[in-house]
């Protein structure tokens, strides 16, 4: 039986009443579905640690409510919580065995041995480190995605209410981690654990979570998907933090709350946008000032100006593989950072240094507004 | 059916106040008092019957009627006092810049300099701390007493030139023998500076166009500073606090701590020994202040995270001025244990050579002082263990568990490592002695209590030093796995702090089997000690029994340093450092 998780108007203030006291969780509220594989993202020093850390009991909260399945949790200790939990660090007891390290909630929890051999063995088979069980090192040991392995076995082994990964594949090198992030996920469907897994990369993120969260500044951004939240933000900021946003700077010219329209500043060109992909709060005033967002494929730059084309001139061209990225400095009053521009393959006659036109390809923009003290 | 059951427990939790408060976990409440009641009524309360007896009339009498300032007034009238206090100073600033003088350049070339056998230097190094300071000193009077070894040797040089050395008493015999016990503090606190600076750092200055003399004078030197520094500061509290070599090299000049042994021992007045007491504080804690305020602001974050190599020098005369300059220090500085070695077999040495070989000394002492062994081993023994228990839980709360007050808390820990040891007798006297609530007078408990007061410090730092290697998310695993926390404790932090507890307890052991400062105020017949037996055999001239029961100290603590630094990764200097 999977929980829920329920946060409700989750505060914390780290050095409350101090000269500094730092606002890390702002009435954080929202919910994690039973057997869900939640991601909390953000940048570094967004709040999702700390939000992790109280879920365990590890870190007290200011004020609000934390229910496990329509319990309150919020002022019961962290060992009487039944979670699991994966540190960045592995924390991974150097003065026992992988065996020991692994039964060892089962130990606290004076388990008869022979019921602490039978799961531990299950819970290694689960991860696949069967083979290295029998030759019981230390966990020194081993290498760093099985030392990922054990630690993950030892967090599970207990049958846990909720699993809490904390980076936990910080300390894997590139190409582990992408291997590691896929077993996460085979290891967590097949165990059914609701489960909340902490991350400041948006492709891991992405790549491991049914849903996503995106923190910043001890606020949650928006919930949703991985589609949702790549192709429908409702932010400049979770734009520009899953995946790269282009913006280019605009007026709002008309509103009528379903369809909005805006000219963009310079080629002085006026878009369309529908409701979808407006994300203008109600009653932003006509003549605001507003951002039009486009990912770099949703970009194409040519040597001929067709319709709302921005003059600029190519920086780099870098050839990535499945496609290639032109860097295009434009007019600073549109936009002060280049554009990303992604074409599916090299474009003839554009090289380093050329005058070139971008366009937005047609229905693709969206409307933001823009952020306070952002530098778009 | 969700939302009921969010609405209940939201009902449960507001009014459930009591319960809140008994889910509460109250254990490290509790533990956090033990050690607090412990420092309360052995540490806090000594101290402040001290410091009301510093301003009590000459006596014994404890009379808060008549509190006054005769007692510090000595130090403006009675030129004893007044020298007194001058020769601390002299002695503390002078061990010091000569400890300084001596000790850094060793530090260096051990680093920085290609020199062969790097690993016996460092061990044999850091024996002048842990060695009995006062059988250094006698060793000395051997040597260079009135009819010392080497002072005949040179006056037979010096007769032709009408010259004649003068035997070591005095001044000049304490500073000398203070500095060669207290150098290694230096030395090993600066070899630690200067091998562990991040090599990346020079050679930045180096590739910047830099010459080696300038990348050690701006930025080796600005980095090492600190770490001289406090060591630096060791050195003085030590030697302002020293007993022992004042006591026996002294001669008819006295320190601070001589002199409170003076008012003790000769005119039992504690209130007149308060006061000196007082005094010794005063410029120990002035001296920490400076160290605090002005020294530590240049402290910098040395952020190491490559394993580069430093460039050790490779120019042949260098290595051999190097070398040579460690060997001479740490012959000059050992050569103490070895005469007291060679002594012990003898009956006399008061010629060139000693004379009448006989193993006498060490067949007289299962005879003479075989109490004094007893006692020595059982008081050090049950001090040790207790001091381990102390200063491991203490070092746990205020390290992981940081209650409310944990500043304190280790500054109260902290506070006997720099109170000399006669202070800290005489605070113990001055609260438990005679009619006192708790009259401790004469007793093992007395010694027991002051030998874990002053030597807990040793237990706190290095265990400290463990757990702050120690990534509290080891201990959050085991918490987050279901254990309570004293769980955790015994199957997680204990079992990897051991080595700090151990390295800790070891240092304990082997200073309290020497030590002389505090015990020679508070023993009693019933009570004395071998270091009690080998100064009063050296102030009766048994210069070979003092010596043999000193080559067994010697041993034993040698044995235990040895076997110590044989088994890996343990490191008792963490235990040493502030």
């Amino acid at each position: 039986m999977s929980l829920d998780l329920n946060y409700r108007d989750v505060s914390k203030v780290f050095g409350a009443g101090g000269k500094n006291p730092v606002e890390a969780l702002k009435k954080v509220s929202f919910t994690i579905n039973p057997g869900e594989l939640f991601c909390l993202l953000g940048p570094s020093g967004c709040g999702k640690t700390t939000l992790l850390r109280s879920t365990a009991g590890l870190e007290s909260i200011s004020s609000g409510q934390i229910f496990y399945g329509g319990r309150d949790m919020t002022s019961i200790p962290p060992f009487r919580r039944n979670i699991g939990m994966v540190f960045q660090s592995f924390a991974l007891y150097p003065h026992m065995n992988i065996f020991e390290n692994v039964a060892y909630g089962l130990r606290v929890r004076k388990t008869p041995e022979p019921e602490v051999r039978r799961k531990v063995t299950e819970v290694m088979e689960l991860v696949g480190l069967t083979e290295e069980l029998k030759r019981n090192p230390s966990p020194a040991g081993l290498s760093g995605g099985q030392q990922q392995r054990v630690a993950i076995a030892r967090a599970l082994v207990y049958d846990p209410d909720l699993l809490l990964l904390d980076e936990p594949l910080a300390n894997l090198d590139a190409k582990l981690r992408r291997y590691m992030r896929a077993e996460i996920r085979r290891i967590q469907k097949a165990t059914n654990i609701t489960t909340i897994f902490v991350t400041h990369d948006q492709e891991e993120a992405m790549a491991v979570g049914d849903r996503l969260a995106v923190m910043r500044r001890g606020v949650v951004e928006q919930i949703g998907s991985s589609d949702e939240l790549y192709n429908r933000p409702n932010s400049a900021f979770v734009a520009n933090f899953i995946g790269k946003m282009n913006f280019f700077k605009a007026e709002l010219t008309a509103w009528d709350g379903v369809e909005a329209r805006a000219k963009l500043i310079g080629p002085n060109f006026e878009l369309d946008v529908g409701k979808d992909r407006n994300h203008l709060p109600q009653g932003t005033a006509v003549g605001s000032r507003v951002l039009v967002g486009a990912r770099p494929e949703q970009l194409s730059v040519s040597l001929r100006k067709g319709e709302g084309g921005m003059a600029g001139k190519v920086n780099i061209i870098q050839h990535l593989g499945q496609f290639v990225r032109y860097e295009v400095s434009v007019d600073s009053a549109i936009s002060a950072q280049p554009f990303e521009v992604d074409m599916p393959g090299l474009v003839a006659g554009i090289a380093e240094g050329d005058d070139v036109y971008v366009t937005i390809k047609k229905g693709l923009a969206s409307f933001y507004l823009p952020e306070e003290g952002q530098s778009e | 059916m969700k939302e009921r059951n969010l609405d209940s427990s939201i009902s449960q939790g507001q009014q459930g106040g009591f319960k809140k408060f008994l889910q509460k976990d109250l254990t490290p409440y509790l533990v956090f008092l033990i050690p607090m009641a412990f420092l309360c009524v052995f540490l806090f309360w000594p101290l402040v019957t001290t410091f009301l007896r510093a301003f009590m009339k000459s006596g014994n009498k404890f009379d808060i009627g008549a509190l006054g300032v005769s007692g510090f007034k000595k130090f403006f009238t009675s030129a004893l006092y007044q020298r007194s206090l001058k020769n601390s100073f002299i002695v503390g600033i002078s061990v010091t810049v000569s400890s300084l003088l001596i000790g850094v350049p060793m530090g260096y070339f051990v680093a920085r300099v290609k020199i062969p056998g790097k690993s016996l230097l460092l061990s044999l190094g850091i024996l002048p701390v842990i060695m009995p300071s006062f059988i250094g000193a006698f060793s000395w009077i051997i040597l260079l007493g009135r009819q010392g070894v080497l002072r005949y040797f040179f006056n037979i040089v010096l007769a032709p030139l009408g010259l004649e050395l003068p035997p070591i008493y005095g001044m000049f015999g304490m500073i000398f023998c203070m500095s060669l016990t207290y150098y290694p503090f230096v030395f090993l606190l600066s070899h630690g500076a200067f091998s562990s600076a991040n090599a990346l750092l020079e050679d930045a200055g180096m590739l910047m166009g830099a010459s080696r003399w300038r990348v050690l004078r701006t930025i080796t030197f600005p980095l090492v500073i600190p770490s001289i520094g406090a060591a630096a500061l060791l050195v003085f509290i030590r030697s302002i606090g020293n007993f022992g070599i004042p006591a026996i090299i002294g001669g008819d000049q006295y320190v601070l701590p001589t002199l409170i042994y003076f008012r003790v021992n000769g005119f039992w007045d504690l209130n007149g020994a308060s006061s000196i007491a007082v005094v010794n504080v005063l410029i120990t804690g002035a001296v920490l202040w400076f160290q605090k305020y002005v020294v530590s602001r240049r402290e910098y974050e040395t952020i190491s995270a490559s394993h580069v190599e430093i460039q050790q020098h490779k120019h042949p005369v260098l290595r051999i001025i190097a070398f040579l300059y460690c060997l001479v220090v740490l012959l000059v500085s050992l050569a103490p244990q070895i005469v007291i070695i060679v002594m012990s077999f003898f009956e006399k040495w008061q010629g060139l050579l000693p004379e009448g070989f006989t193993l006498a000394n060490f067949s007289k002492i299962p005879k003479n002082s075989p109490k004094e062994l007893l006692n020595s081993l059982y008081l050090s023994t049950v001090a040790t263990l207790l001091t381990a228990i102390l200063g491991s839980i203490i070092a746990y709360i205020t390290e992981r568990r940081k209650p409310k007050g944990a500043g304190i808390l280790d500054m109260a820990v902290m506070a006997p490592f720099i109170l000399p040891g006669t202070v800290v007798s005489v605070a113990l006297l001055s609260a438990f002695s005679g009619k006192s609530a708790i009259p401790l007078g004469g007793t093992y408990t007395i010694i027991i209590i002051a030998y874990m007061v002053r030597r807990t410090p040793y237990v706190y730092r290095s265990v400290a030093a463990s757990l702050t290697q120690l990534n509290p998310s080891l201990e959050e695993a085991s918490t987050i796995a279901g254990a309570h926390w004293i769980y955790t404790f015994w199957r997680v932090s204990v079992p990897l702090i051991l080595p700090g507890i151990i390295s800790g307890s070891i240092l304990t052991f082997s200073t309290l089997l020497q030590e002389l400062s505090t015990t020679i105020l508070l023993y009693g017949a019933r009570t004395r000690t071998v270091p009690i037996q080998i100064y009063g055999a050296v102030a009766d001239g048994k210069m070979g029994e003092a010596s043999a029961l000193s080559v067994i100290l010697l041993i034993v603590v040698f044995a235990i340093v040895y076997a110590t630094n044989k088994s890996k990764g343990r490191d008792l200097s963490a235990g040493l450092k502030m």
